[in-house]
């Protein structure tokens, strides 16, 4: 390939035409800073050195252009012109094809021709001139290898046009179609900027084996960056993305809130709407003070931001609250005494508190509202007598059903942090009621419930306190509320299920149930005459006598309230608006005798009494949410048995009323004329009917102890009488609860003679003149009282033969007439 | 940062002031006519002493080689813009089949070297048969 002309002047500037390998010859040299050149490529160089570009000028001044160019060591960092020692020894022959002069700079375009060796540095002024001398050839030692690693380069270039798709196909073409393996090596040399060291490398290798070796390792490396650069810029442009997609997104809305006339003027409407609102709104200093606050962060948002709808719903609530509006109560207690009575027949002790709450208010009107607990069965007009009690008190009327809530948050709210947070029923309530002193009824305090979640109970403590609930705090609020001008009442069937805590904050009034008289009355006062509004008559047209009233209340209803009766006189009433309608009849009267007509047989039979009770069996009275009731305790001696069998679904406490009556006897057998040896001789055997209602308390323990000792005794107890009390070890009779409801109970069941403990004596006061005229009541202190009183002095049926030893027991049958009469 | 310069390269290749692969020499430019007796071959290489020429045949490839000198250069004369390519060149001529038996007639002037390949009768029947197919 080396040209024919071999001549090498030592003498002459320029060298002769290159040689083959290993004549050395002398030669300009241009230090290169920073790049290599390689043989076979054409590179550009802008030359600005003085010395540099004397070097290119030496060179030019040669016949064939011929110029050595040797890289700077990169660890050699002078400023000044290189110097030999920091040079390269191995450097490339290159040929200058174009050169042209720009100000003070020569721009040339040269083209590598062979790799060179510096033998020795002939001169290093005004530049560097070298004895040099051509390398070799590269020679190729395995051939496949070579192929391989041609193949490979040419695969990774491959890959890196994939990531670079901004490269024209012509482009690919001149790549990929470079099949000579070095000079596709220089030429990847010559463009990846590996930097000197790498550079130099590739351009000392001896072999295109080595030289492909290291041109693949350096590609693979590019490579690798440039797929890496791709993915993170691929990256960067999904954020960016989907911010523009965002941004795009944000414009069409505004666009659209725009055509809906909500544009951004609106939003500032709504504040500034706010802000008046709050200004004409009577408002306490702090909650203004944190109204503005929020006002003036709502302003900052964005309305799409969920947080502005937040604090708007919390203004606007805010502004709802009656803060300092309350409604003037009236303060006529002859008027507030009519409407109460109209609206409610009798209980007077509730009627008289009201009026002394009015009383107190009209001497001090800053008086703090009192808190009241009506306790009572259902029906019985609790709810009725709130809503009674606000219109007698010209208040408004809030009634909140406490029955399952189980949440404290229910009552107090959630704080605002919560998505979704709402007030609690109690705040709500007054903003419905839209003053700050309505009548607020509590429903059902009795059945709240509680979890892991908080205790409404507790949070009622608080609300239901008159010296703390001047400042409380709803969560959602978060701003303190005067509850103290709110007329607090409670509801509640019964008292045990409201915690201590609570039941102390309230007044207790219990409304007891109506006796059959009381009944009547209500009915003929409110119950009919509703009805037959409601079933479209006339007063003129359904008529009921007394008489059918009681017979209904008695007969078809069972309730110590008055909710059973209503519905049946209802349902009568839609009978005979029936019979109207078909225009079978003008008016109706009905009487005790038609009620089997309307309402078909009777429903209920009220346990009577019964006419004749043997030994062992004693009437007691009960008291359940639906009034009271009498009940029989029967009780029978077990020959060859032991101990005391209780049946009849006894709660814990009657059993235990059961084994103090037995041990009571046993242990004061002589007294009553038992031998002691009975209780070891026989069983005792006690049920209570009816068998499938559960019955618990200790007020059955005087009844008990009645037909246990007519058990024992066989003395019968009376059957004309009816019993109640809880009695002691030591035979005391302790008073019990729910007296009204179980004398009239036991009226209604045909029983003349009471027996109660002494201390109950009081209760009889709520007990109608009536009924107590037709009964005998006997108060008791002690168990023998009870049963002197209660058993008859007849032995009616003796007890059976008693066992005395060990070995009668195994004969039971035998003896029994000769222990009688000892005993007796 | 050396991804980059790839990746640069790639966009600006086109530029023929940028690097690029390339022979060793430099390549004059020539035609190649197609005549009754065989081919005529033009290179355009002026300024170049004719003894400088190598003209080489192996089997269809025609391969022109030589060496230009610029004799301007000396002392007092600098060069201010270069643009003519000096030293060795190197021009490879295919042919479509083997040129090997041919005659070169060689003639040189006006700067253009002139070649004139001359081959065996029969052999450029079949050249002419096909040319003429071609057309």
């Amino acid at each position: 390939m080396a040209e024919a002309e071999k001549t090498s002047d030592k003498e002459t500037a320029p060298p002769a035409s290159p040689k083959p390998e290993g004549v050395p010859f002398e030669i300009p040299v241009l230090p290169l800073t920073n790049i290599t050149l390689f043989p076979e490529t054409m590179v550009p160089l802008a030359v600005g050195r003085p010395a540099s570009i004397a070097a290119v000028e030496a060179a030019l001044s040669g016949e064939e252009k011929l110029l050595a160019c040797v890289s700077v060591r990169p660890d050699q960092t002078s400023n000044g012109d290189a110097r030999p020692a920091e040079l390269f020894e191995v450097g490339t022959l290159v040929m200058i094809k174009r050169m042209e002069r720009v100000e003070d700079t020569m721009h040339l375009i040269v083209q590598g021709s062979d790799r060179i060796r510096v033998l020795e540095w002939v001169q290093r002024e005004p530049f560097l001139r070298a004895r040099a001398q051509i390398l070799p050839d590269l020679e190729v030692k395995n051939k496949e290898e070579v192929e391989a690693a041609k193949r490979n380069v040419q695969g990774l270039i491959q890959q890196a046009l994939a990531y670079l798709p901004q490269v024209p196909p012509e482009v690919r073409m001149i790549v990929l179609s470079a099949d000579d393996p070095v000079r596709l090596a220089y030429f990847l040399g010559s463009i990846l900027s590996l930097g000197v060291e790498k550079e130099q490398q590739m351009l000392e290798a001896n072999t295109v084996d080595e030289l492909m070796h290291r041109a693949h390792d350096f590609l693979a490396r590019e490579v690798e960056i440039i797929r890496l650069r791709s993915k993170i810029a691929s990256e960067a442009q999904t954020e960016m993305d989907k911010a523009q997609r965002d941004y795009v997104l944000r414009q069409q809305m505004k666009a659209i809130q725009k055509e809906l006339g909500e544009d951004e003027t609106g939003e500032l409407a709504e504040a500034a709407q706010l802000r008046e609102r709050l200004a004409k709104a009577d408002l306490p200093d702090d909650v203004r003070k944190e109204a503005d606050r929020e006002l003036s962060r709502m302003e900052k948002l964005p309305a799409m931001a969920p947080d502005y709808h937040v604090i708007r719903t919390y203004l606007d609530f805010i502004l709802e609250l009656p803060w300092k509006i309350s409604s003037e109560d009236r303060l006529d207690l002859n008027e507030a005494q009519r409407v109460l009575d109209e609206d409610h027949y009798n209980i007077k002790d509730v009627k008289e508190r009201i009026l002394e709450f009015l009383a107190v208010i009209k001497l001090r009107p800053d008086a703090k509202s009192p808190i009241l607990c009506f306790v009572g069965a259902p029906g019985v007009g609790k709810t009725s007598l709130g809503r009674s009690i606000a219109r007698a008190m010209g208040r408004h009327f809030e009634r909140l059903s406490l029955g399952g809530v189980r949440d404290e948050a229910e009552l107090r709210g959630h704080r605002r942090t919560y998505v979704g947070a709402m007030p609690g029923r109690i705040i709500q309530s007054i903003r419905r009621a839209t003053v700050n002193n309505p009548v607020m009824m509590l429903d059902e305090i009795d059945k709240l419930g509680a979890d892991y979640r908080g205790d409404p109970a507790a949070a009622l403590l608080e609300i239901l306190d008159p010296e703390q609930n001047n400042t409380f705090t709803d969560h959602y609020l978060d701003l303190p509320f005067d509850l103290s001008k709110v007329f607090f009442i409670a509801t509640a069937n019964q008292l045990g299920p409201i915690p201590a805590p609570l039941r102390d904050r309230m007044e207790v009034i219990a409304l007891a149930g109506y006796s059959d008289r009381e009944k009547l009355q209500i009915a003929r006062r409110y119950l009919v005459p509703r009805q037959v509004r409601e079933n479209g008559l006339t007063p003129e047209q359904l008529e009921i006598t007394d008489e059918a009233i009681t017979l209904i209340a008695t007969l078809y209803t069972r309730e110590a309230g008055v909710r059973q009766l209503e519905r049946t006189i209802g349902r009568l009433g839609r009978k005979v608006a029936l019979r109207i309608a078909q225009g079978q009849t003008e008016k109706v009267v009905v009487d005790a005798g038609d009620i089997d007509d309307f309402l078909g047989a009777p429903r209920f039979f009220p346990e009577e009494a019964r006419k004749e009770l043997p030994a062992g069996v004693a009437t007691g009275m009960a008291w359940t949410e639906m009034g009271g009731m009498i009940l029989f305790v029967e009780a029978s001696l077990l020959p060859g048995g032991s101990g005391l069998t209780i049946t009849g679904q006894l709660g814990e406490v009657m059993q235990e009323s059961a084994r103090a009556a037995r041990s009571y006897l046993w242990s004061h057998a002589e007294e009553f004329g038992i031998s002691p040896d009975m209780f070891k001789s026989y069983g005792v055997h006690m049920h209570v009917p009816a068998g499938a209602i559960p019955k618990d308390g200790p007020s059955a323990g005087v009844t008990i102890t009645a037909a246990l000792a007519s058990l024992f005794t066989g003395r019968r107890v009376r059957p004309d009488t009816a019993m109640t009390g809880e009695i002691t070890l030591s035979g005391l009779v302790f008073p019990v609860g729910g007296i009204k409801e179980k004398v009239l109970a036991a009226h209604r069941a045909g029983i003349h003679r009471i027996i109660l403990p002494a201390r109950n004596e009081a209760d009889l006061e709520d007990i109608p003149e009536d009924v107590r005229r037709e009964l005998e009541i006997v108060p008791v202190t002690r168990i023998n009282e009870v049963v002197d009183t209660a058993l008859e002095k007849l032995v009616a049926n003796p007890p059976p033969p008693l066992r005395v030893t060990e070995s009668a027991r195994d004969r039971p049958e035998q003896d029994s007439e000769p222990l009688i009469a000892k005993e007796r | 940062m050396s991804g980059k310069s790839l990746e640069r390269y790639f966009r600006s290749i086109q530029n023929s002031r940028e690097k690029r692969p390339s022979g060793r020499l430099w390549c004059p430019a020539a035609d190649v006519y197609r005549t009754d007796e065989g081919w005529i071959v033009k290179v355009d290489l002026a300024g170049i002493q004719p003894a400088d020429i190598e003209v080489m045949i192996d089997g269809p490839v025609l391969r022109i080689s030589g060496l230009r000198r610029d004799g301007i250069c000396g002392e007092g004369v600098y060069h201010y813009q270069l643009e003519i390519t000096y030293s060795r060149f190197e021009k490879m001529i295919q042919f479509p089949r083997s040129i090997e038996h041919a005659s070169i007639d060689r003639d040189y002037r006006d700067g253009l070297l002139i070649l004139r390949l001359k081959e065996e009768q029969e052999e450029s029947h079949k050249g002419r048969a096909r040319a003429a197919g071609r057309k």
